[in-house]
């Protein structure tokens, strides 16, 4: 037996405790065993995923049932018991992009926001075609917006949640590939919802899921071309 | 803050659903409450890792509170060795609710469901959606634990070779 056969078979293995797993069969000690290792081994927890995705359409046998109002209250209040702190954007972070990814990641808000997107964008701008959506907010501020990706048009729209540049102040946007240098994509204009065209190498940095992120600069934009000011949201593109 | 009334609408958008996967799995309506509760303190809390999945929001959503709802179930069964009405629900085929639902996906699904054995598809069926496990289908079925590990083993790969096809 050759070292990739041992490869393979242990693959398959690990395939099945994953499809094993997911179907929801194990044992409790051994459920408890491989929810341990899907937070410790990366390749096995997208295993995981993948059987996640292959089975979901049995989720359709579900049957909706309302839950009586007294729970929503007690997850309220197990939630939300004490007054959420919001503190200022910290300056200076901005030149580490592991932060702009790790921003985005810890953007809870941001979930919830691609959850609620469909009621909060008109119908017309949900209809079937190659789109990417992005959520864009900050633990750290109460700045958020919603951006949607139209490929056909290279239209980049932008849904203004909440959060207000400081006076003299404008919100800039930028499209982040990698560890590339950000890309301007211009200075956001005011309203709550507006529209920034994109040009042909800025099209290619979104295809290939580049993040976006809002930088608050001096009026009229940065005066360097590269972000000046703190990131007050940033966020991954998702497709929808 | 926006991020409560962001919270509020999710809530008012899945709940049902979630409510519906804890109370087929735990049956138990107390308990089902109770469960529930839990999956949207995890929701919330959890949130940052939807950013790394690929999971469509609901299959996301349906995967922690079946997850939940399984372990909860676990623990409570191998305690009490009995066999509840839970179980004599659990080999049902999917309800007219399932059929009446419909969608490309779902329907390769279940046509690869049908390419198997019909009692393993409904192992199979069983199994996701109340949660059985091993030990309890073996019972069901009348076949030794290992018979129904190897059953639903290759059920499973055969499934998604179909679905790859």
């Amino acid at each position: 037996m050759t070292p990739a056969d041992d490869r393979e078979r242990e693959h398959v293995g690990d395939d099945l405790l994953a499809a094993e797993y997911v179907l929801g069969v194990l044992p409790a000690a051994e459920r408890q065993e491989t929810a341990a290792r899907i937070e410790s081994d990366a390749a096995f927890a997208l295993l995981v995923e993948a059987w996640e995705d292959r089975l979901s359409p049995l989720n359709a046998g579900y049957d909706e049932v309302e839950a009586p109002a007294a729970i929503k209250t007690s997850i309220d209040a197990r939630l939300f018991g004490a007054p959420i702190q919001v503190s200022a954007a910290r300056p200076g972070l901005l030149q580490s992009l592991t932060f702009w990814r790790g921003l985005a990641a810890a953007a809870v808000a941001a979930f919830l926001l691609v959850m609620a997107l469909p009621i909060m964008l008109p119908p017309a701008a949900i209809e079937p075609a190659e789109r990417l959506m992005a959520s864009l907010a900050s633990e750290e501020t109460d700045v958020r917006y919603l951006v949607l990706y139209d490929a056909a048009s290279g239209q980049v729209g932008l849904s203004h949640v909440t959060g207000e540049p400081e006076a003299a102040h404008d919100f800039e946007l930028w499209v982040i590939e990698g560890d590339s240098a950000p890309v301007s994509l211009g200075v956001i204009p005011a309203g709550a919802n507006v529209h920034m065209g994109t040009s042909p190498q800025q099209r290619e940095m979104i295809a290939s899921g580049a993040l976006f992120a809002i930088s608050m600069e001096p009026e009229g934009g940065s005066p360097t071309g590269q972000p000046t000011g703190p990131v007050v949201a940033a966020g991954d593109l998702r497709s929808i | 803050m926006k991020d409560r009334a962001a919270f509020d609408l999710l809530y008012r958008r899945t709940s049902a659903k979630l409510f519906g996967v804890c109370l087929r799995v735990l049956v138990d309506r107390g308990e089902a409450e109770e469960a529930l509760q839990e999956v949207f303190v995890k929701i919330w809390t959890k949130a940052d890792r939807f950013a790394a999945s690929d999971l469509s929001p609901i299959s996301w959503l349906v995967a922690i509170a079946r997850n939940h709802s399984i372990d909860r179930i676990r623990a409570r069964r191998e305690k009490t060795a009995a066999m509840d009405d839970a179980v004599e629900v659990a080999d049902e085929t999917p309800g007219p609710e399932a059929q009446a639902i419909a969608g490309s996906e779902r329907e390769q699904i279940h046509a690869c469901l049908e390419e198997l054995e019909e009692d393993r598809a409904s192992a199979v069926r069983g199994a996701y959606l109340n949660g059985d496990s091993y030990a309890e289908l073996a019972e069901r079925f009348s076949v030794p634990l290992n018979t129904m590990r190897t059953w639903l083993r290759r059920s499973l790969m055969k499934l998604k070779e179909c679905l790859e096809r």
